[in-house]
């Protein structure tokens, strides 16, 4: 007959070893199975693939809803970091403003922000969602059952926050540390105020020059009236059906005052700043041209190349008159 | 022999319920079903900004690698059968079309379709 030690360390060796199988059996043998699991679980690049996919049918179907149900129980930190990363390939890639305005939209309804997206943010858009050509159906439906998933939400913040570039600092008021007393003076006429630098900015200079390139350029500069540069200036480029912007002092290449667009060739462009304001510069086209004193390069597939006419835009406030 | 079972069934209790496998880096073939809709819907309409058939197909397979059709092809069906979107019908046939296969019932929604007579 065994001793007691003897039996309790039995059982308990007999404990642990089934306590051993039972994992063995239940963790690699038959786990328990993988079904019905939700984007959240999905492996990290294609977590990030869900999100820059929900974020492409916004575009295409405008639907804040929808893009938003498809991002619930996603991590904020993929949420932004695949629609930051989207945003600003898709912007280096040059696509259309009005993808670009959808895309930022989206960004901004999500508290999702970019550098990229600055240009962008609440620009008119130029048309309806990106249409889809329907071809007559054999059924005519009568509802939309698009599945809605349900996982446990993460709070997507709506809030959004506009930089303000144009901000001007209060200077501070200095409190007098002694009443001084009080002398006849001679009165002097009352200081007319001067308006806002953006009121009084108006064309200086348009200069045209002819460039090797497919793609045309409207390069804006802007100056104050002691000629330097304004930064965080928002200058409008409008078109027949579109709008584009920029702020000026956002291009490492250009000053503190430049900002530039992309145009094409063919269409009238007016220019303005502030909020869609007073049109600073209209008509303004681009065209293919032909460089002075013709084309040199002894490089024929170079010399075929098309330049186009690009323009360069100076808005200044006109000189402080002053009075003798 | 008592402490073997009791062990085991620890174990299981263990392996199963209280600490089981936990998945993580997943692929969309074992999303929910309705994930998986809502997937398939996503890449059929993201395929109007991007113009990719690679990555579209790269992105349907991974919903189904023997046939990436299938699912396109079953929830515009699905679709069709519940009254669904025309628009996203549409897209879905132009996915299935790009992906090779287009039944009977999508071809009055792929444009331009050379149907051979």
């Amino acid at each position: 007959m065994r001793s007691l030690p003897t039996r309790r360390a039995a059982s308990l060796t007999g404990l642990l070893v089934g306590v051993a199988l039972g994992l063995l059996y239940t963790w690699v043998i038959n786990p328990v199975e993988i079904v019905n699991t939700y984007p959240a679980l999905l492996r990290t690049d294609l977590r990030w693939d869900w999100v820059r996919l929900a974020a492409l049918s916004y575009v295409v179907n405008d639907d804040l809803e929808q893009a938003r149900t498809r991002l619930e129980g996603l991590r904020y930190e993929d949420v932004s970091g695949a629609i930051q990363a989207l945003i600003e390939d898709y912007a280096a890639a040059g696509l259309p403003a009005d993808t670009m305005r959808r895309l930022t939209t989206l960004a901004e309804a999500l508290d999702v922000h970019t550098p990229a997206m600055l240009v962008y943010l609440h620009t008119p858009a130029s048309s309806s969602p990106t249409p889809i050509h329907t071809p007559p159906p054999t059924t005519t439906p009568t509802s939309s059952p698009t599945p809605t998933p349900s996982p446990t939400p993460i709070p997507l913040s709506t809030s959004t926050s506009t930089p303000n570039p144009s901000q001007t600092p209060t200077p501070p008021t200095l409190s007098p540390l002694s009443t001084p007393t009080p002398e006849p003076t001679v009165p002097s006429p009352t200081p007319t105020p001067t308006p806002p630098l953006l009121v009084r900015l108006q064309l200086a200079r348009k200069d045209s020059s002819c460039q090797p390139t497919q793609a045309g350029r409207i390069e804006v500069v802007v100056k104050d009236e002691h000629g330097d540069e304004v930064p965080g200036v928002t200058v409008w480029l409008t078109w027949p059906g579109g709008a584009d912007r920029a702020v000026t002092g956002l291009k490492s290449q250009g000053g503190a005052g430049y900002a530039d667009f992309a145009v094409e060739k063919g269409v009238n462009y007016t220019l303005s700043v502030g909020e869609l304001g007073r049109p600073l510069v209209t008509n303004l086209r681009i065209a293919s041209c032909e460089p002075e004193g013709g084309r040199q390069d002894d490089n024929e597939e170079k010399a075929e190349e098309p330049w186009t006419s690009s323009w360069r835009i100076l808005l200044e406030p006109p000189p402080i008159e002053t009075e003798e | 022999m008592a402490g073997l079972v009791v062990g085991l069934m620890i174990g299981l209790a263990i392996g199963w319920w209280l600490w089981p496998v936990q998945y993580t880096n997943t692929s969309p073939s074992v999303l929910r079903q309705d994930y998986r809709d809502d997937y398939t819907l996503m890449v059929a309409t993201t395929y109007e900004v991007e113009q990719d058939p690679e990555r579209a197909y790269e992105r349907m397979s991974l919903l189904n690698p023997q046939d990436p059709a299938a699912p396109v092809i079953e929830l515009a069906e699905r679709l069709l059968e519940a009254g669904g979107s025309i628009e996203d019908v549409t897209r879905l046939a132009r996915l299935a079309r790009l992906l090779g296969t287009v039944p009977p019932t999508l071809i009055p929604y792929v444009e331009e379709l050379e149907v051979q007579s």
